[in-house]
């Protein structure tokens, strides 16, 4: 029995690890085409361009700036729904 | 709560309405991400600090993202319940 649970716990970690990086992956090639498209417009050369290298990793600081704004709101607003939650379960409940 | 007395069947089940639940919510913020991103930031990369207005749109677009999200789930609901209950009606 505690065997079995152990081998359940390191499954689950691998999945959670490997689920980390593929998310990882998933927004840095979002992340490339969001800056790609809004950063670089003119193709009459091969060359990047000094300015569309600034714009891009611009780009991506502000895109991870404001990802982390909205994961502060995002966790405040699941608080508020949490209490809110176990507080109707208290009231239904007695 | 205690598991125990709760059949393996029954835990099975519950595991994986969390997970469906945990990858819905992630989900969700990854669509919110992307609309907040669309309507606050513009497309002119001069700098990379947040201004302070693209602040207090991100604030605002959280807050009116989620409450709409809990309307749509409020009259979906309603909408299927009602939907159910015509079922059930037609076939008795």
């Amino acid at each position: 029995m505690e065997k079995t649970h152990e081998k359940i716990d390191i499954n689950q970690l691998d999945k959670d690890q490997l689920k980390t990086f593929s998310d990882f992956l998933i927004s840095y090639n979002r992340l490339t085409e969001m800056c790609f498209k809004d950063c670089v417009r003119d193709f009459t050369s091969h060359e990047v361009k000094e300015t569309e290298v600034k714009c891009s990793l611009n780009c991506m600081e502000k895109y991870l700036k404001m990802n982390q704004r909205v994961s502060q709101r995002f966790q405040e607003f699941q608080m508020i729904a949490n209490e809110n939650a176990m507080a109707m379960l208290k009231k239904t409940g007695k | 709560m205690d598991m125990s007395q709760i059949s393996p069947a029954d835990q099975a089940k519950v595991q994986v309405m969390q997970e469906m639940e945990i990858e819905m919510m992630s989900d969700l913020y990854n669509r919110m991400t992307t609309a907040c991103h669309k309507k606050c930031i513009p497309p002119r990369y001069s700098e990379s600090e947040l201004g302070k207005g693209e602040m207090v749109c991100i604030d605002r677009c959280v807050a009116k993202y989620l409450d709409i999200h809990e309307h749509i789930g409020k009259k979906l609901t309603a909408m299927s319940m009602q939907d159910a209950e015509l079922m059930k009606n037609m076939t008795s």
